[in-house]
């Protein structure tokens, strides 16, 4: 979970290092401790650390973590022959390490040698079958050689055992949702807000799922999601104001034949409205119009 | 935060003091013979002060409190990490020109 500020202070850091002012350590640490995927930074800054011998040394220990870090940023880069020698540094210094088998498993991922990075990981399933990192590898490799269905698979079985593994029932609701099928997506949602009530992204992903399905009750409950995302974010979300006047929309237009004594009277979307409104005066007031039209557009077409 | 400590220490050194007053004070009174009911006036002033240097000292000494609500402006969470357990390496990045001078030097 990425919080506001510490994102501002990765930026922050990035921006440091990047002009040439020191602070590289920091920045790969915070990299590595928010889980954030900038390989081709990681892969520079972490070269000029290694390859400075002084730098090296003043690491330490973790030196390994960094020849770990920098692997993975290779391989994302397609540098092969940098990951290959911190893979052979590594080994040389953690000599039969699943861990190392594994980086070893995927750098032949990465080079599009399948069948080998599939005896690879068979190996080392061997040794040890409830690795859960080799089992979400293969998964991932089912992902990349485009059988998505193989990969629902494989990703159902694994999360049989792991249950509790959220980032498994993300992936898996992401995979569903580019499938379109969307009610289990929604189910896979609806298991991670259970594990993480207060992230409002999930809330945000399933009232999206929601929207898509349609339908009254969806949609309405769509809205309350949108609704939980504002208030777990702080009202900082421009994704859920818009997402709370679209449903108001569109539930406008589904009961436009009932009666209107079953309406309810929800100041939801008015002020969702304004806050809006708000929003684009101070971050981007060139693009107001734009939402000034398609605000008196929404409220016309009721 | 170097004022806060001396508030502080200066906060306890008037506690101790006082209670020490306070026993004198009642060894007096045992000469005297008298009941003990509450302490001097003065011994009562420094126990008040006492506390308030303690209690400011208490909340100046350490670091910035950081907020705790979850959806303030420092706290909410802006973004999920991208699950790398799941990375794939055929992206559209194999496009980018290769960076030749990228060398692990031993």
């Amino acid at each position: 979970m990425v919080g506001a500020s510490e994102a501002a202070q990765m930026e922050r850091l990035e921006s440091q290092v990047d002009n040439g002012g020191g602070g590289a350590w920091e920045y790969l640490c915070l990299v590595r401790k928010l889980k954030a995927r900038r390989s081709d930074k990681v892969l520079k800054h972490g070269l000029s650390i290694l390859n400075d011998h002084r730098a090296r040394s003043k690491l330490g220990a973790e030196e390994w973590t960094l020849y770990e870090q920098v692997a993975f940023a290779a391989m994302d880069c397609q540098q092969y022959d940098v990951a290959n020698d911190c893979i052979a540094l590594l080994s040389k210094q953690f000599p039969r390490s699943i861990r190392i088998g594994r980086l070893e498993g995927m750098l032949l991922e990465s080079k599009g040698a399948w069948a080998e990075a599939e005896k690879v990981y068979a190996r080392l399933l061997d040794d040890s079958p409830l690795d859960q990192i080799i089992h979400k590898r293969k998964v991932a490799m089912a992902k990349a050689q485009g059988d998505l269905s193989a990969a629902v698979k494989l990703l159902n079985k694994y999360l049989e055992i792991f249950m509790a593994d959220h980032d498994a029932w993300r992936e898996l609701a992401e995979i569903y949702v580019s499938l379109q099928m969307y009610k289990q997506a929604a189910f896979c949602y609806e298991e991670l807000i259970l594990s993480q009530p207060t992230v409002p992204p999930n809330h945000l992903a399933y009232a999206e799922v929601l929207y898509t399905l349609g339908g009254l009750e969806n949609l309405q409950t769509a809205k309350n999601y949108y609704a939980s995302t504002i208030a777990l974010s702080g009202g900082k979300n421009t994704r859920a104001l818009y997402g709370i006047c679209l449903c108001s929309v569109a539930i406008r237009q589904l009961t436009k034949g009932r009666n209107k004594e079953e309406k309810e009277v929800s100041d939801l979307q008015t002020l969702a409205a304004e806050a809006l409104q708000r929003d684009y005066k101070q971050r981007a007031p060139n693009k107001l119009p734009f939402l000034l039209s398609m605000l008196k557009n929404m409220k016309l077409n009721s | 935060m170097r004022v806060g400590f001396m508030v502080g220490i200066l906060g306890g050194i008037l506690l101790a003091h006082a209670g020490y007053a306070t026993i004198q004070y009642r060894g007096v009174l045992k000469i005297v013979e008298e009941e003990f009911s509450r302490p001097p006036m003065n011994v009562v002033v420094e126990l008040l002060l006492g506390l308030a240097f303690c209690i400011w000292a208490a909340l100046a000494a350490p670091a910035k409190f950081r907020s705790i609500h979850p959806d303030s402006e420092e706290n909410r969470i802006v973004s999920l990490p991208s699950n790398l357990d799941f990375m794939i390496f055929n992206h559209r990045g194999k496009v980018f020109p290769c960076n030749a001078e990228y060398k692990l030097k031993k």
